[in-house]
């Protein structure tokens, strides 16, 4: 017993040295900076401000906000609804090759995320794959502009984040005990409002997990827009990036970090508050 | 329990075993922050069969990462670096660099002379030229008349909306801007600066996108037809479909430029003074050209060269284009008057 308590605390000293140097340490020097001054010549200057804070209420970087969460809500909704069915057949179903579609779900991650944006990129360029096919057919005459628009960058967030909405949804579809379905079928209850008043509610807590794993990654993923986009749109992630990388103003590109940060603790926050309500009221 | 605390010792040994590995002092060294694919291998492995000394080569994709890097650790650490031209003034200014000694490096001599002494260091005081570019418009002929495009302002033509691309480059795009204006793309006054933004606004609805990386797939899949393209790509464009043409505005063209600097605590000075030598002699400068299609400052490598690479008005520029060309210069704290307005440009104006 004794032994095993010492392996435990140096593998658990191993992970929390690692979290205090990489993440926790960089975290909070993000913090300090967020309350200094730009320099033309350092990377901050040692002086108190709440100005980084206070030009992010400009409208400008309301408006960049605005149109990071626009983008975040909408794939959100797309992959819930894609997800909900795929992850309840997956669960559920009596599909003989159910296994076989959750590898399919998986196989894909295996290669970088980068490569598989690009493949995107590939399918719908102008002389691309889907616009020779539709003008083989015959249902377009002239190549649909389907790259670098709002739409492209949307299906880029949707196919890449869809597995975080899935897996979540899977495990608690996959947990649900089937007697309260048998129950309520017993008693009377359609299949539709077998759904609605029983399969829903006791999946919420799966439905908010999985709508966080897609709406915060969406947030900061700069890259699908980036390439899917081109580029012509600010999203809160290049917003950030290019206040370190470009302006050099560290203390501001901190500032929108942090509040960042602060907004997705809220959320999670709402998450562990829901999560704790539902499960009592099922206990 | 025996074996767990045994697994506990090897682990942290062997953390210890990689420290000393990392640090063989015995040899002659020389350590090189560059570019990522600037620079292949089998150069480097040439030189280090020539002198003996080994090349520690470690890459960056951006000069804001260089410099962060070199700031932080203040130059230590790095014997020879490859910063943009533009990025020398602020590096000079921070004390980061060691003054270069041109005597050292015969082979400047093959260097062509209207390449140096350059605004962003006059008389060479701190950086020899590496590589150097241009950029102009693309234009591909089967849908626009090049011989209509003689201007940056011919952007600004409606007939070109959504077939316009332009580099996801905050001072190149700002460099038309300015100079339809009339003014210096290096241009520093917030006014001017201001100015600029205001016609970029008109161009940013015919902007099919904003691409750096590779903006010749655009340009071959026709999805754009126009724009605002870097030389090299252009040369790789016209290669695989002839219809695309380079034209070098009456304006002048955007030159831009990557130079040899040595940091001020560099360890290693001689050793980097013998690879500039070695990159900057012709054969070697024009593998570099040839292999990812920037143009090589010295003249006589353009003997080693293919002659379509010698001979592209792309990347050798005529005469009378070089001196007409704007090299790109620090704007130091301006950059901050681009970066809200290129803020507020992407923001949807």
């Amino acid at each position: 017993m004794k032994e095993r308590n010492f392996f435990n605390v140096v593998t658990i000293a191993i992970i929390a040295l690692w979290l205090l140097i990489f993440a926790f340490i960089p975290n909070i020097m993000m913090f300090v900076i967020s309350f200094f001054e730009r320099s033309d010549t350092e990377f901050f200057k040692v002086a108190f401000t709440l100005d980084n804070y206070k030009s992010f209420f400009s409208s400008l970087y309301f408006q960049v906000l605005f149109n990071s969460f626009k983008m975040a809500t909408i794939t959100t909704v797309i992959v819930l609804l894609i997800g909900y069915p795929f992850a309840y057949m997956l669960a559920r179903s009596n599909f003989k090759y159910k296994s076989l579609l959750a590898i399919l779900v998986i196989i894909p991650y295996w290669t970088s995320a980068l490569i598989r944006t690009y493949a995107i990129k590939v399918l719908l360029t102008t002389n691309g794959i889907i616009n020779t096919v539709l003008e083989t057919v015959g249902i377009i005459d002239a190549p649909l502009n389907l790259l670098y628009t709002e739409g492209a960058v949307i299906l880029g967030l949707v196919y890449t984040l869809l597995p975080f909405m899935i897996l979540p949804l899977y495990a608690t579809i996959d947990k649900l005990d089937v007697r309260y379905i048998e129950a309520a079928g017993d008693l009377g209850a359609s299949k539709f409002k077998v759904f609605t008043y029983i399969i829903i509610p006791l999946t919420v807590p799966g439905i908010i997990a999985g709508c966080l794993l897609v709406f915060l990654p969406s947030l900061g993923l700069f890259y699908i827009p980036d390439i899917l986009g081109g580029a012509k749109n600010l999203l809160i992630g290049n917003l950030i990036k290019d206040q370190f990388l470009l302006a050099r103003n560290w203390p501001f590109g901190s500032a929108v970090s942090n509040l960042l940060m602060i907004i997705m603790a809220f959320m999670l926050f709402a998450y562990y508050k829901s999560a704790k309500k539902i499960n009592s009221k099922v206990l | 329990m025996k074996k767990q605390y045994f697994l506990v010792l090897l682990l942290i040994a062997f953390t210890f075993l990689l420290i000393p590995a990392c640090k063989k002092k015995n040899k002659e060294v020389v350590n090189v922050f560059n570019w990522a694919e600037y620079i292949s291998e089998d150069i480097l492995e040439n030189f280090e069969k020539e002198t003996g000394i080994q090349v520690i080569y470690s890459t960056y994709d951006s000069n804001e990462a260089m410099y962060s890097k070199v700031k932080l650790l203040d130059g230590l650490g790095y014997d020879l670096l490859f910063p943009s031209n533009y990025y020398i003034g602020k590096m000079i200014n921070d004390g980061l660099l060691l003054p270069i000694d041109l005597s050292k490096l015969p082979n400047l001599n093959e260097v062509d002379k209207a390449l140096l002494n350059q605004s962003y260091d006059k008389g060479n005081k701190y950086s020899v030229p590496f590589m150097w570019g241009i950029t102009g418009i693309a234009v591909n002929s089967k849908f626009i008349n090049p011989d209509n495009v003689t201007s940056w302002s011919d952007l600004w033509n409606e007939e070109y909306k959504g077939k316009v691309i332009v580099q996801n480059d905050i001072r190149e795009v700002f460099h038309i801007g300015l100079a339809k204006l009339g003014y210096s793309g290096n241009s520093t006054d917030p006014k001017e600066i201001e100015e600029a933004y205001n016609e970029l606004v008109k161009l940013y609805p015919s902007i099919r996108l904003f691409n750096s990386d590779s903006p010749k797939v655009p340009l071959l899949n026709e999805e754009v037809y126009i724009g605002l393209v870097w030389g090299g790509e252009v040369f790789m464009a016209a290669k695989e479909n002839p219809d695309i043409k380079f034209v070098y505005p009456k304006e002048g063209a955007i030159g831009w430029g990557d130079s040899y600097v040595i940091p001020a605590k560099a360890e290693n000075v001689d050793n980097a003074y013998k690879l500039i030598n070695y990159l900057l002699r012709p054969d070697i400068s024009a593998r570099i050209s040839e292999e990812y299609g920037y143009s090589s400052p010295s003249l006589k490598s353009k003997e080693f060269l293919p002659t379509d690479i010698a001979e592209s008005v792309i990347l050798y520029p005529p005469q009378e284009e070089i001196n007409k060309i704007e090299f790109q210069n620090d704007v130091f704290e301006s950059i901050v008057v681009y970066e809200k307005f290129w803020e507020k440009l992407k923001t949807g104006n």
